[in-house]
């Protein structure tokens, strides 16, 4: 008897997508540096769970906005391979510019239709300078940006959660609030751990579920009373 | 009148294994009264924590189909069977499915331990929706001496092959099945997302039809890959014969989720006989040998 029928065997890619705000107010009280040690911090919690799950190939990469955008890690890379590059603080928020370049990377092609849902994780610390909403509604027009699991972790209190919230797009889920890097840490570490263990591994779910839980979201991890008395941002 | 040859089976994915959770999809093939149409019927229960009780839905879903078989082996032209396919069968079928679900809360109300797995959104879904426990899909391919006609509802992969080894979907994609969304028979309008083709056979019918739970064609790296199951498998029956590939199957299958996607794979396949060159070996070395052989 022949060999296995069928063509080349594959797990099935999931993308995750930091889209963090490098603009010059992220220089202030060192929030530049402690979300540069929050994600590289949590990288091996990510590898951890990546390896747990050898039917999901986790592709990592990063986009940087300030002034513009661009991708600080282009190439979607192998979670066991995937470096963190510190990122510096300057220029204004021109989230809108970030989220259409997003927009074009979750276009069919490149991305396949057998892919998982990719997360999408947006990092900012204040409001866009730019037309938000346009780049929004760029996302939100693929079939792989609305299905995307979309976090929003907003650092400090000028954060402007509005929009964070549109990005989410689901009343359910709130942005989360980093008002000290402690709390930054406990969030990028549960965005790459929890969030990422449900995306991997989704069960299918009717059509007719809400827009934007299409993957069961975990609970957020309790903040500390440490935590609570420490904010700085 | 053509003969066919059927096979089926089914194996519970790699990452359900990795998590304890059962096989949740289900598979039967009918002969309708008769014996002059065949059924075959694939369901893939969601599995999310809404649809607690997909495993069952999925089952539920595939004894629907006995129903389809008793329509068949009923008179009527073909542009009655088309007509009944295309607008009745999806109504009919959602309320069979309905009614057996219906009939399983009655004899097995849901427990305050399923509850209590809900959160509040989930426990709300439920109470507007109290199939959604029992969510699954449903694929049907209905093959008569006259006609062939598929079913879709959500996700999920039907394959024709010609003599030629041409492969083709009588279905196109439904581009809203990205990612791990699907269209369900839990859904409120069910019927309304179902997909019929319905074709008149008038001259030879598919060498080889394949239908499988996503699970298969998501553990390809493309969809040419996936496309070459069906055209190997065609090619294997014709050089060696059914058998080596049914015993084969389930060991092909379990390969394929623990390299490729992880989901449980079911995978249902009606050859035409005159293709299985091995029954005509058979037949010469023993006559009696090659009606033996038929799976159904």
């Amino acid at each position: 008897m022949a060999i296995r029928p069928g063509g080349e065997l594959a797990t099935r890619p999931l993308h995750f997508i930091w889209i963090t705000d490098r603009s010059g107010s992220m220089s202030t009280d060192g929030k530049i540096q402690a979300l540069n040690n929050a994600i590289r911090e949590a990288l091996p919690h990510m590898r951890a769970v990546a390896d747990d799950n050898p039917n999901a190939e986790v592709l990592v990469r990063a986009l940087r906005f300030s002034s513009g955008a661009e991708w600080h890690v282009a190439a979607p890379t192998p979670v066991a391979d995937f470096k963190w590059v510190d990122l510096t603080a300057h220029g204004v928020t021109d989230l809108g510019y970030a989220l259409n370049m997003v927009a074009e990377q979750l276009r069919i092609p490149p991305m396949t239709d057998r892919a998982l849902p990719p997360v999408l994780v947006l990092i900012s610390d204040g409001q866009p300078t730019d037309d938000f909403n346009a780049g929004l509604q760029a996302l939100m027009a693929e079939p792989w940006g609305r299905k995307a699991v979309r976090i929003a972790i907003a650092i400090g209190e000028d954060a402007d959660t509005e929009v964070l919230q549109q990005f989410i797009g689901h009343p359910e889920l709130k942005p989360l609030q980093a008002n000290n890097p402690e709390a930054l840490v406990r969030h990028i570490k549960w965005v790459s751990t929890a969030v990422l263990k449900s995306a991997s591994s989704p069960a299918s779910q009717a059509g007719d579920v809400p827009a934007g839980l299409n993957v069961p979201i975990p609970a957020t991890p309790v903040e500390t009373d440490r935590e609570k008395v420490d904010d700085v941002w | 009148m053509t003969a066919w040859r059927t096979l089926q089976a089914s194996v519970r994915g790699a990452a359900h294994r990795r998590s304890g959770l059962p096989n949740q999809d289900a598979v039967r093939i009918v002969r309708a009264p008769g014996g002059q149409a065949l059924i075959l019927a694939l369901a893939d229960g969601h599995g999310s924590a809404r649809c607690f009780r997909s495993q069952v839905g999925a089952k539920l879903a595939v004894a629907s189909a006995r129903r389809l078989a008793r329509r068949l082996h009923e008179p009527a032209s073909l542009t009655q069977i088309k007509r009944w396919a295309e607008e009745q069968l999806p109504v009919e079928l959602v309320r069979s499915w309905r009614e057996r679900v219906e009939q399983s809360l009655a004899r097995y109300p849901i427990t305050e331990a399923e509850l209590a797995a809900l959160d509040l959104a989930g426990r709300r879904a439920l109470d507007a929706n109290p199939w959604l426990a029992y969510g699954t899909t449903l694929l049907t391919v209905a093959i008569a001496p006259t006609f062939v006609f598929f079913l879709q509802l959500g996700d999920g992969d039907i394959l024709t092959v010609s003599d030629e080894g041409q492969v083709d979907r009588p279905l196109p994609p439904d581009e809203r099945l990205i990612g791990n969304e699907t269209t369900s028979l839990c859904s409120h309008q069910a019927w309304k997302e179902a997909r019929v083709t319905f074709q008149t056979l008038a001259g030879v019918p598919p060498a080889l039809i394949l239908a499988a739970t996503d699970g298969y064609a998501n553990s390809f790296r493309d969809e040419g890959g996936f496309r070459q199951v069906a055209r190997d498998l065609w090619a294997m029956i014709r050089d060696e014969g059914l058998d080596p590939v049914q015993s084969q199957l389930k060991g092909w299958l379990s390969e394929a989720s623990e390299f490729g996607s992880g989901d449980d794979i079911t995978v249902a396949l009606a050859c035409r006989r005159d293709i299985d060159r091995a029954i005509d070996a058979a037949a010469i070395r023993d006559p009696g040998a090659a009606e033996g052989a038929e799976s159904e």
